[in-house]
């Protein structure tokens, strides 16, 4: 199996040390930039898969990174942040950005993120499954219908378009713009609270207990994630 | 019984420290004085700088006039001189001293001539005196001259004297401040003899007008006199106050006080003069005291700002300038004088005709009456100098719907007479228009009851008297009831309006009482700098239709506004006029003798204590000078908003005290807690890496994961204590901002579990919620913060296998969330403290928390405008409850 390239935009040594020892045991091949620019410069010269990006890098603030990785290249980004900086991840999501991690993050945690930035990543280039299936739901994007184990449910229009929107990112996070966008179009005056009420509306009729989320998480002050089956 | 009188009191030994602590900053002033031009002032003043000079004191020449004169061009020779400041006005170039490179220049002693010079419109000071004062107060010593002619409280003698009156003036506190006088004086002929040379030089404005007449023999002769005079009572001054301070006995001390009243005409500035010469004579404090009763609001502008020149004059003087307010002078007069203990009132008596005097008597002889054992002095006097003090008759203001009212009530007075005729008489119908005239009076002012007086007379006889219809009359006893008739119509009338105008100056006087209580009453209740300056500036633009601003010094002590804007163009000038006015705690701008072109007037905020800041009062459109009246009640307000300024200061330095020590302790128990907190898993990591990194070829796999962990768990250790140690700080600093969005609480209490997962793998989680939760408006992070926090809690303090229970449940305005565990529980009594810094149950159990957790979540909650509690349930175990309002 060809070896993912990860390229990692980090200042901290102690941090590029540790992912480097990650990454390489299970089978990524990390590269390091230091600062921004030369970030940038590896972009365009080794494109790598995926790229990991520090927000706080001394020489150029993280979320301008994106904006300039945005205007040429589709590369998925996973951005690294320290908890608190909510309205940076929400910029950064909204500007291009494919997830984010909080640091300090587990290992594990940062595998599964990047496994699903990259899955989104192939998938784009392909065409989308039909059939999107995690824990007890089928969604049928075809014959657009929603099955919770053997039965089938019925969703509004407006359900329906919300679930479609979290599937199509399944396993990232979607903010609440992005959210409010994708369903109600552009131009809608709409405001986070429909948006909390027709979640709930779904959780209800997907079975989902949102003390105890199994499918739609709620990321306090960013947005929601639909968790993907796990493997 | 014998009196104690040697004993010094004490507010004098007060005020002697006071003075000699003032001396020891205050540079010293040396006058050379003399009776007039040409004694050789300037030379003497030279030379002695000169010397100053030699002996190698840093001696500069601010001003000289050598007037081309040789000799004294001579000594001016090798000394440094300030450049004189170019101030063109009107076409003219004027050469002005240069105050501002005087004062950076900061010599030790500076050469001022001339100390009565009126400086060019536009300086700073209008005089140069208060220039010399500005220089003494930094530390620089003066050297000056001085005419005689020029002290204020002989200007009057010497223009008596001489027939010359002088503009230019000192006021005699600073000739009897001063720390040396040194008389330069010259035999009379030797100066007639010099003049006749050419060697005095005679100022431009004086040689028109005086220059023959001034320098006659008997004018210097009574001027060197004068001179003399002064120097001598300078000396005796000097004597008492030797004794005085070394506590030498013989000295009597007289309680005297001495009172001038004054009035609107120009016989006051003779009284002001007088009783100056006399209170200064006595060594007495004296008062000027103006009456404003509802003659005042009768007097024309020329008037009241006479009374103000007046007023100025006596403070200038040294007096005390009082305005009393009350309808009948003479009692207000004698209250005070009983009140205030005063000894001697100076009057004045005007040359007024016969009649007059018979009418309606002199304030004078009233005063002499009632005075008891206060002596008054009686200075009489024509007041011609001046045009006479006009009275604004109610004449003036002639208002023809007034006199048509006036006429309207003839005419129903004529008719009730013409219909009634045959019951009433003549002399009835004189009652009733009599009535009428008292509502005419009363109503309508002096002006149409005058006419209605006359016309009524006309209307008695045209109608009621025989032969009717015409003015003649057949029975002359009628005449009799006209004249009566006339006469009582204007005893009414004058009576009446005289009510009116005491009517119209009560309100006056309970506005101002108003103002002020009111003021007083909103600023006391009011707290912050912000709330009083809106107070003060809601009040004074109610009183006087005027904006103001208030500058209080910033942390760096620089003066800025924090309420309005420095008004006009020139900003610079502004600000330095209110920087000027706070230095120097005196009241300056438009109105006042410093820089009354500026368009605002500035009133230092002095408490007892120190300067707090400048209140300054917009001028109105008209750039007219505000009013005696207004200028007191503005003062008086200044005064209350000093005192009201003063506390908010101290509020801001006990609260900043508060802060201060509440953060030491805070800093005190975090470094202890924290050094034992942060040392114990930095032990354990140190520890055992280092033995991973000396050791790691002998280590099993086994080993080897077991030092793993450790470190591992060692290093998430630290990273929450720095995470919450983090929190505490950001949220105690209080600039965090609650960014609230909707939420259903419930999907918080989700993503919080997820979040707890690997924590919470050994406790068994139960929750419920009622149905229907409303979407609440929270900031979603941090009370996410808040449930992660108490979950973490209760996994800490519960053994493993316990059941934490998470229950939501709804109250009419708020939603209610319980985090119970069925664990051993809080220990009695700490239900409170558990949510104080630093606290963590067991305060022996080390690497148990650093007991930030449930500070943070009391932050939070609270900041929320919620309720956080924590109690311990009675079937055991505790629970955490927390409320957010709906």
């Amino acid at each position: 199996m060809n070896k993912a390239s990860v390229l990692i935009i980090e200042d901290e040594p102690e941090i590029r040390k540790l992912l480097k020892a990650v990454l390489t045991n299970h089978d990524y091949k990390p590269v390091f930039a230091e600062t921004a620019k030369e970030g940038l410069k590896l972009i365009s010269v080794h494109p790598p898969e995926i790229v990991l990006l520090d927000l706080g890098l001394p020489d150029l603030d993280g979320l301008e990174v994106i904006k300039h990785i945005r205007e040429w290249s589709i590369v998925p980004v996973i951005v690294l942040s320290a908890r608190g900086q909510e309205q940076d991840k929400v910029t950064a999501l909204e500007m291009g950005a494919d997830d984010y991690l909080t640091k300090p993050f587990g290992s594990a945690e940062l595998l599964v993120r990047l496994k699903v930035a990259l899955r989104h990543a192939h998938n784009s280039k392909q065409v989308h499954n039909a059939i999107f299936e995690t824990g007890n739901i089928r969604v049928d994007m075809e014959k657009r219908q929603v099955w919770v184990g053997n039965e089938e449910i019925h969703l509004t229009p407006t359900e329906y378009k919300l679930l479609t929107t979290l599937v199509k990112h399944a396993g990232k996070v979607v903010t609440h713009s992005q959210l409010l966008k994708e369903v109600w179009g552009n131009h809608s005056n709409e405001n986070n609270h429909y948006l909390r009420i027709y979640t709930q509306h779904l959780r209800k009729k997907l079975g989902d207990n949102p003390m105890k989320p199994q499918y739609i998480i709620t990321e306090a002050g960013v947005g929601y994630r639909l968790i993907e089956a796990k493997e | 019984m014998e009196r104690e009188d040697n004993r010094p009191d004490p507010d004098q030994l007060l005020g002697k420290i006071a003075a000699e602590a003032r001396d020891f900053a205050r540079g010293k002033l040396k006058i050379f004085f003399g009776c007039c031009a040409g004694v050789g002032k300037t030379y003497a003043m030279l030379s002695a700088g000169h010397q100053r000079l030699v002996d190698g004191v840093d001696v500069v020449a601010g001003v000289v006039e050598t007037h081309g004169r040789s000799e004294t061009q001579k000594l001016l020779e090798g000394m440094p001189i300030i450049p004189p400041l170019e101030i063109s006005y009107r076409g003219i170039t004027l050469k002005e001293f240069s105050l501002d490179a005087a004062l950076a220049r900061r010599p030790a002693i500076i050469l001022l001539d001339e100390l009565a010079h009126t400086n060019a419109p536009d300086s700073r000071h209008a005089k140069r005196w208060k220039d010399a004062e500005e220089l003494l107060n930094a530390g620089i010593d003066v050297y000056t001259t001085l005419n005689v002619q020029h002290l204020e409280s002989l200007s009057d003698l010497v223009a008596g004297t001489t027939g010359v009156w002088v503009k230019e003036m000192v006021p005699d506190s600073v000739f009897d401040q001063a720390d040396d006088v040194v008389l330069v004086d010259i035999n009379v002929d030797e100066l007639l003899n010099r003049l006749s040379e050419g060697k005095v030089y005679i100022a431009e404005a004086a040689r028109a007008q005086a220059a023959e007449n001034f320098f006659k023999k008997s004018n210097i002769i009574a001027l060197r006199e004068l001179a003399l005079r002064r120097t001598t009572e300078r000396v005796d001054a000097q004597m008492d106050a030797y004794k005085s301070r070394e506590g030498i006995s013989g000295v009597v001390s007289i309680a005297d006080k001495v009172l001038v009243c004054i009035g609107p005409d120009s016989l006051s500035e003779v009284l002001v003069r007088s009783a100056k010469r006399m209170a200064t004579s006595l060594k007495a404090p004296w008062t000027a005291v103006y009456v404003e009763n509802a003659r005042h609001y009768r007097l024309d502008e020329e008037g009241k700002k006479a009374v103000d020149s007046y007023l100025c004059l006596a403070e200038r003087l040294g007096g005390k300038a009082v305005i009393l307010q009350g309808t009948n002078a003479l009692e207000e007069i004698i209250a005070y004088v009983r009140s205030n203990n005063v000894t001697k009132i100076v009057v004045g008596k005007r040359n007024q005709s016969r009649w007059r005097e018979i009418v309606f008597g002199a304030l004078a002889d009233k005063i002499i009456r009632r005075s008891g054992t206060t002596d008054v002095y009686i200075v009489t006097g024509e007041a011609t100098t001046k045009k006479d003090v006009g009275y604004t008759s109610e004449l003036v203001h002639f208002k023809p719907p007034l006199y048509f009212q006036a006429i309207f009530i003839i005419i129903i007075c004529t008719l009730v007479g013409i219909a009634g005729r045959s019951i009433i008489k003549p002399i009835d119908e004189v009652l009733i228009y009599l009535a009428g005239n008292v509502i005419v009076s009363a109503r309508l002012g002096r002006g149409p009851s005058i006419m209605y007086a006359l016309l009524s007379a006309a209307c008695l006889n045209f109608f009621f008297i025989e032969p009717l219809y015409t003015l003649e009359i057949y029975d002359r006893s009628y005449w009799m009831t006209f004249i009566v008739m006339i006469a009582t119509s204007m005893v009414i009338t004058s009576y009446a309006s005289q009510l009116r105008l005491q009517a119209i100056f009560a309100r006056k006087r309970e506005l101002y009482t108003q103002t002020l209580y009111a003021f007083t009453r909103e600023i006391a209740a009011t707290r912050g700098h912000v709330g009083i300056c809106e107070v003060a500036a809601r009040h004074i633009l109610d009183a006087t239709h005027t904006n103001i601003l208030i500058c209080l010094p910033d942390k760096e002590g620089s003066l800025t506004p924090i309420w309005g804007e420095l008004p006009g163009w020139d900003v610079i000038k502004e600000a330095g006029l209110v920087q000027w006015c706070f230095n120097n705690s005196k009241i300056a701008g438009i109105g006042t003798d410093t820089m009354s072109s500026s368009s605002a007037l500035y009133i230092p905020l002095v408490t007892s204590h120190s300067t707090l800041g400048v209140l300054g009062v917009i001028a109105r459109k008209n750039k007219l000078p505000f009013s005696a009246e207004e200028r007191s009640l503005l003062e008086t307000l200044a005064s209350l908003l000093a005192s009201a300024v003063e506390r908010a200061n101290a509020a801001d330095t006990a609260e900043k005290l508060r802060v201060d020590a509440e953060s030491e302790r805070l800093r005190n128990t975090l470094l202890s807690s924290v050094s034992h907190d942060l040392r114990t898993p930095l032990a354990s990591i140190t520890g055992s890496s280092g033995i991973i990194v000396s050791d790691a070829q002998r280590l099993s796999q086994e080993e080897f994961r077991e030092l793993g962990n450790s470190i591992h768990q060692a290093a998430s250790r630290l990273s929450r204590i720095v995470s919450n140690m983090l929190d505490v700080t950001s949220l105690e600093s209080g600039n965090f901002v609650l960014n609230k969005e909707p939420y259903f609480i419930e999907e918080l209490i989700g993503s919080a579990l997820v979040h707890m997962e690997q924590v919470l793998t050994s406790h068994a989680i139960k929750t419920s919620a009622v149905a229907d939760l409303p979407v609440v408006d929270m900031d979603g992070v941090m009370i996410e913060q808040v449930i992660t926090n108490l979950l973490g809690n209760a996994a800490k303090y519960t053994p493993a296998g316990s059941t934490i229970q998470i229950d939501v449940a709804k109250e009419p305005a708020n939603i209610r969330l319980c985090v119970s565990d069925n664990g051993p529980g809080i220990p009695t009594g700490d239900e409170k403290k558990i949510f104080d810094k630093f606290y963590t149950a067991g305060q022996n159990k080390a690497g148990k928390g650093t007991g930030l957790g449930l500070a943070i979540c009391h932050a939070i909650i609270t900041a929320h405008g919620g309720k956080i509690w924590a109690e311990n349930k009675p079937e055991g175990g505790a629970c955490f409850t927390f409320t957010l309002p709906v």
